[in-house]
């Protein structure tokens, strides 16, 4: 790969000249917002905060911002800056034709875990813009955690996308491409580029070993009598839908008349079953939504922090997700090339999951 | 409890494509074969038309067993349609299995001219459902 070694603070530089060089017409990027982070749609450059590095590794997750492209299909070009669960579901969108290949250049920063867009808040301060395993360990200690989806994300490395932004030692960073889009792009910024090879397995391979401890330590349902357990507090709401990254139905079928029975229907639902819980349909909904995004689920956390009731999602979507992932040896958002589980097959496979 | 499992007949969903298991089911029966009566079938023009979906709601509206049928692979009838089942099935069974519902659903390959085996699958399935008992979902408040 192609790249070059950047101070922290001339990112702002390299931001704004994809975007005066034409590279983007436009960029997402996160921006500090008082103590908190979030994400801003850039057209003029000059617009771009500095130090945009502390916007960028500050560990905090507010919304995927995959979100924000997803419908993405004009030509216009946008940049996205962004944590790599974000840009691994922006892949899967591509793949999802939820947006073009061509009108997205993805770039992913490194990430150690990030905090609750309000815990980060609140504690701003202690946390700081840059964040290291040791220091996640230290304020744990403290008992600030980082969300549960990050402790058990095992891909936290940016190595997906067109651009990657790696941390590398001394406080700077490594600036690449990894796409023919990437390489183009930044080379029109009239970077001097140089082949770099950074060799990361082992700090990869720790972290999904730690990352595959802490799941092990997650509580675990095996009856649907504990999914209703877990599920008591759901208001159907559907936040967990709207916010996540991979669900894309124009119209959820959990919004139409059989999804969502309302008058006549309600009540011939309950004649047929002499009661039935309102709001209707909360196990159905989520058992049918894990199977909707269990080939696409990036592990992002996104429902979680969208469930105003603090049920744990991430001990439901992600979890089971993974384990539907491993059945096919898929990993969402590795390449905007790989076809989908479902849209292909082998003519010999999966007879022994059958049964 | 097990007095109630004694005279418990499963009630079970049955989705059958239409040009194999169907035809295999139609065969059990005007060649007389003997199989228990607890399914209900659904034909659906293809097992790649089972919408996972389908399944999670009988689950959940108290369907004791579902049982889903097609063709061989390679021999469907629309070319490549069970092979598209066969992976949206292998990964419904997979989550379906984290709540232990799985022992409820079998997905068998029966062709036309397998009456006998259609005849098999009924009764084997007939017996293992009701050594589970009904489904807990029937008189829950959903």
């Amino acid at each position: 790969m192609k790249g070059t070694e950047l101070k922290q603070e001339d990112l702002e530089g390299l931001f704004k000249g994809l975007l005066d060089k034409k590279a983007v017409d436009c960029l997402v990027l996160p921006h500090k917002v008082g103590n908190n982070v979030a994400y801003m749609l850039v057209k003029d450059g000059d617009k771009i905060e500095s130090p945009a590095a502390s916007a960028i590794f500050a560990p905090s997750f507010g919304v995927n911002a995959a979100n924000i492209v997803k419908g993405w299909t004009i030509p216009e070009r946008v940049g996205i800056v962004a944590k790599p669960c974000e840009i691994r579901a922006a892949i899967e969108l591509i793949k999802l034709k939820q947006m073009d290949k061509e009108s997205v250049l993805l770039i992913s920063a490194d990430c150690s875990g990030a905090f609750t867009n309000q815990d980060y808040a609140d504690h701003a301060g202690e946390i700081g813009d840059w964040v290291d395993s040791a220091k996640i360990n230290e304020l744990k200690g403290k008992g600030i955690a980082i969300r549960e989806a990050c402790a058990i994300c095992e891909n936290r490395l940016a190595d997906v996308g067109d651009i990657i932004i790696e941390r590398v030692d001394g406080g700077k960073v490594l600036v690449a491409g990894i796409t023919d889009m990437g390489d183009e792009a930044l080379s029109s910024t009239e970077l001097s580029l140089e082949d770099k090879d950074v060799e990361r397995q082992a700090e990869k391979e720790k972290i999904a070993a730690d990352a595959k401890k802490e799941k092990e330590e997650l509580p675990k349902m095996s009856s649907v009598e504990e999914l209703e357990e877990f599920l008591r507090d759901c208001i159907a709401c559907k936040n967990c839908r709207d916010m996540c990254p991979v669900c894309y139905c124009k119209e959820c079928f959990f919004e139409q008349p059989l999804g969502k029975p309302v008058g006549g229907d309600l009540l011939n639902l309950a004649e047929l079953r002499s009661a039935i819980g309102v709001p209707t349909n909360q196990l159905l909904y989520h058992l049918t939504r894990i199977y909707h995004v269990c080939t696409t689920c990036v592990g992002c956390g996104a429902c979680e922090d969208a469930c105003p009731k603090d049920i744990p999602l991430t001990r439901l979507y992600p979890l089971i997700a993974k384990k539907v992932q491993e059945i096919f040896e898929y990993v969402p958002g590795e390449d905007a090339e790989e076809p989908l589980p479902f849209i292909t097959y082998e003519e010999e496979e999966l007879e022994d999951k059958l049964r | 409890m097990e007095e109630a499992k004694e005279g418990f007949e499963p009630k079970i969903i049955g989705f059958t494509c239409n040009w194999c298991t169907y035809a295999g089911a139609d065969l059990a029966g005007t060649s007389r074969k003997k199989y228990p009566p607890n399914i209900r079938i659904i034909r659906l023009m293809c097992s790649g038309r089972l919408d996972p979906m389908f399944v999670l709601k009988v689950l959940l509206n108290g369907a004791d067993g579902v049982f889903i049928g097609g063709c061989h692979p390679g021999e469907c009838h629309y070319i490549k349609g069970n092979f598209y089942a066969r992976r949206r099935i292998a990964a419904l069974r997979t989550i379906l299995k984290q709540f232990g519902l799985d022992d409820r659903v079998r997905s068998e390959w029966i062709s036309a001219s397998e009456g006998d085996k259609f005849a098999r699958v009924m009764k084997e399935m007939a017996e293992d459902i009701k050594k589970l008992g009904p489904n807990p979902m029937r008189d829950k408040i959903l």
